[in-house]
């Protein structure tokens, strides 16, 4: 359950207030296929982000297109579920009552909203903090609790902002593995940004580089693992190989990201 | 308060650093509040030996008895219960304005467009300084009074609101609208939550100028209130019972603060 | 392009929105919707100021008021900083204040005015008392949490440098304080000008706020009104200069950048 998305040359000026306005991305172009993981990586400021909230319809559109399954994006969601970078869990809500706001946006009759609620809270590993509030969880568990709010609506496409980059590294490592098991559960469309080489890597089937602002599609790269496993993929040369021919892509673009904000 | 500069001493000699702790630790309710019990035995003691002049200060009893005498006679709770009426509607006056204006300034850029700079123009005034104009518009008695009040805790109110509806985190409200929130939903469920700490914080800081201004008014013109009351019996020379509404007024805004910062906690009890 | 016309035609709504306001005053004054005696046009308000201010009247009062609120300020200022360093630094000192500032802050201390006019009479030092209690509150309460909430990451630094202890107190802690104190001097400043109109409207006599009762009392509107335009005027003024004062002084602190 899947959706094919498809971006056309998409432009975008980012107008400040008080400032110039300035060029974010240029011309974009990007198709990302159904239940594909594809990974937007590139140096900070080059409008990876900026991609994904077009994509999910939290900024308009104003240059080139972006679809979605064959239609138009128009505006946010629930086919297009998102994860950021700083959780955005409800601090007033619970664990549950977060995971519960889709649903109930859903309308689905109460029993089975909490039946729903609560698989997701035990498929993240949450059971017994149900009754916790945010502030009461550590980063890890707070990010968990934003993947079975976002997975509780069953969208389609799942948009992810760096969402483990606010994580020390373990955490961090250890989130990969769960999110790849979930995503073997319930595969979904993924377009993940990040700055991490190794992550985009790992978890992704392909890689699209970003350059420098304004953002463009450098270079897209497979990184499927040859013989189909994830499970030992990171021990292989092939990994590292990858590794090393992203990141010399990447560095280019990082140290004009660098000389254009000295 | 724990980066406490004498904190980083070298430490004192073992016996002594345990008395200190015992003497001076906070978390002790009686030990934290034992000063004011010293500083009521030295109301009453240095009157009494005529550190002070007792016609200028009456030791405590005397204020005490005074106290009683006025809660008798009637005039306390009389006065009292004006004062509660121009409080009452002139703070949730303020606050029944307040706090939609304010909101719907930081989500409605009309509004805020019409509104912000009246509200910035405002701002510097001493807003004490309505009260002559209150009284001249609507007399002596408790519309002006409720008015002044009104007017002093409306822009603290606004400005509360405004800021907490503006400093909601916008990946709150693009998480809900990918769970399929409309714009309705968004402004009650997202926007006013979130902007609740500060709202509260706000109408924390309109209560303790609700009590000012309720004082002030009522010492300037009335007939009636605790503010009149002082003033009266200043007036009349009676002294011990000045003091006793001096204190009681004291007392009922050190009350109304703590009453609801415990309502505030309990309702924001989800901030750790 | 609509994104370029919308933002001027807010910049637009915003600027013209108080002239609006001005221009709605003095025509609903002329136009006599209300009687002049509740709401005096703009422009007799603004021929009255500048009448006071030529006469010398305006200049009087402000001066006096302004000689109060400073006598006041400046009391509390001192005794307000030097409270809240000794009760962070000696243990003894926070013990007998935290429970007095604690139950003081949230009361009207307004209210202790009859009782400063029994103990000073009903000329200035009754107010300037009145006033310094009132202001010392916020000040010592800046000083203390900013005094206590000094880094301890500085002061260890400072300490494995082999400063001693006075250094560490000036050199140190109170310009660390600095920026977290001078907020509190500037909350006090206003409340230092309120309390001194307060004072002067309930005491009489000459002042900006006492002048504004006169004309009160004697039904003179346009008196009333300008009185709070001239209150108004120098309440922003302070605010300003105090910030300018913060912005020369505070040059290194990041907020100023």
């Amino acid at each position: 359950m899947g959706a094919g998305i498809s971006f056309g040359q998409v432009s975008h000026t980012y107008r400040p207030p008080r400032g110039r306005p300035v060029l974010a991305l240029d011309g974009v172009s990007l198709d990302v296929g159904e239940r594909e993981f594809v990974a937007l990586l590139g140096p900070s400021g080059c409008g990876k982000s900026t991609l994904l909230y077009l994509l999910g319809g939290f900024l308009p559109c104003e240059a080139g297109s972006i679809s979605v399954g064959g239609h138009p994006v128009t505006g946010p969601g629930p086919d297009r579920g998102v994860v950021f970078q700083n959780f955005a869990l409800f601090p007033w809500k619970t664990v549950r009552q977060n995971v519960l706001y889709g649903l109930e946006k859903q309308r689905l009759p109460k029993a089975e909203r909490e039946k729903r609620a609560q698989e997701l809270i035990d498929l993240v590993h949450l059971s017994g903090f149900e009754d916790s509030y945010p502030s009461q969880l550590s980063g890890g568990m707070k990010q968990r609790v934003a993947i079975a709010r976002t997975l509780a609506i069953d969208p389609q496409t799942l948009l992810m902002d760096e969402p483990f980059g606010a994580l020390d590294a373990q955490t961090r490592t250890l989130m990969h593995e769960e999110l790849l098991a979930i995503m073997r559960r319930t595969p979904k469309t993924v377009v993940f940004v990040t700055h991490d080489v190794r992550e985009a890597v790992y978890l992704a089937d392909r890689v699209a580089v970003m350059t420098a602002r304004p953002g463009r599609v450098k270079e897209i790269v497979d990184t499927h693992p040859s013989n189909g496993s994830r499970a030992d993929f990171i021990h292989t040369r092939e990994y590292t190989d990858k590794v090393d021919y992203l990141w010399n892509l990447v560095r280019d673009e990082a140290i004009r990201a660098q000389e254009e904000r000295d | 308060m724990s980066n406490d500069v004498a904190s980083v001493a070298p430490p004192a000699p073992q016996a002594e650093r345990r008395v200190a702790k015992l003497r001076l630790n906070s978390d002790n309710f009686v030990i934290r509040y034992l000063p004011l019990v010293l500083l009521a035995i030295l109301w009453e003691i240095a009157p009494r030996v005529h550190i002070v002049d007792p016609s200028e200060l009456p030791p405590l009893s005397a204020v005490a008895k005074a106290w009683v005498g006025l809660l008798m006679d009637g005039d306390l709770w009389t006065n009292g219960t004006s004062s509660f009426f121009n409080w009452f509607f002139g703070l949730g006056g303020a606050i029944i304005i307040g706090v939609p204006l304010g909101v719907t300034m930081a989500r409605f850029a009309v509004v805020e467009d019409i509104a912000s700079p009246v509200v910035k123009a405002l701002y510097p005034m001493p807003k004490s300084a309505l009260i002559p104009v209150m009284i001249l518009w609507l007399g002596l008695g408790a519309g002006s009074k409720i008015a002044s009040i009104g007017m002093s805790c409306l822009l603290p109110v606004i400005l509360s609101a405004y800021n907490g509806a503006r400093g909601v985190d916008h990946t709150l409200i693009w998480s809900a609208r990918s769970c399929g929130a409309n714009e309705r939903d968004v402004l009650w469920e997202v926007v006013l939550p979130s902007a609740l700490p500060e709202i509260l914080a706000g109408i924390r800081n309109a209560v303790a100028i609700s009590f000012i201004v309720l004082v002030a008014s009522e010492l300037l013109v009335g007939q009636r209130g605790l503010g009149y009351l002082i003033s009266f019996l200043g007036e009349g020379g009676v002294y011990d019972a000045m003091f006793a509404v001096v204190v009681t007024v004291s007392a009922l805004g050190f009350f109304a603060d703590r009453a609801y910062l415990y309502f505030m906690r309990r309702t924001l009890v989800w901030r750790e | 392009m609509e994104r370029i016309n919308s933002q001027w035609r807010r910049k637009l709504l915003r600027s013209s929105s108080v002239i609006l306001l001005a221009v709605a005053w003095e025509w609903g004054a002329r136009m006599h919707f209300v009687s002049d005696f509740l709401l005096p046009s703009l422009s007799s308000v603004l021929v009255r100021l500048f009448d006071d201010l030529v006469s010398g009247d305006l200049l009087i009062g402000l001066g006096l008021t302004l000689v109060r609120t400073f006598a006041g300020f400046s009391m509390a200022a001192v005794a307000g900083v030097v409270i809240g360093v000794t009760i962070a630094r000696f243990r003894l000192v926070r013990w007998f204040f935290d429970p007095v500032v604690s139950v003081g802050n949230p009361c009207p201390k307004i209210a202790f005015l009859p009782i400063f006019i029994l103990w000073f009479g009903v000329f200035d030092w009754s107010k300037i008392a009145m006033v310094a209690f009132s202001s010392v509150f916020p000040v010592v309460v800046a000083t203390w949490a900013a005094t206590e909430n000094v880094d301890k990451y500085l002061i260890w630094s400072a300490q494995s440098l082999g400063v001693s202890r006075r250094a560490l107190l000036w050199q140190i802690v109170l310009p660390s304080a600095m920026p977290e104190v001078f907020t509190g001097l500037q909350i006090a400043l206003p409340i230092s000008l309120i309390v001194v109109i307060i004072c002067e409207m309930t005491m009489g006599g000459e002042g900006l706020g006492g002048s504004m009762m006169t004309s009160m009392r004697f039904a003179d509107s346009p008196g009333v009104f300008s009185g709070i335009v001239a209150i108004a005027i120098v309440g922003s003024i302070l605010v300003k200069l105090m910030e300018i004062v913060r912005r020369r002084l505070l040059v290194w602190h990041q907020e100023s950048a």
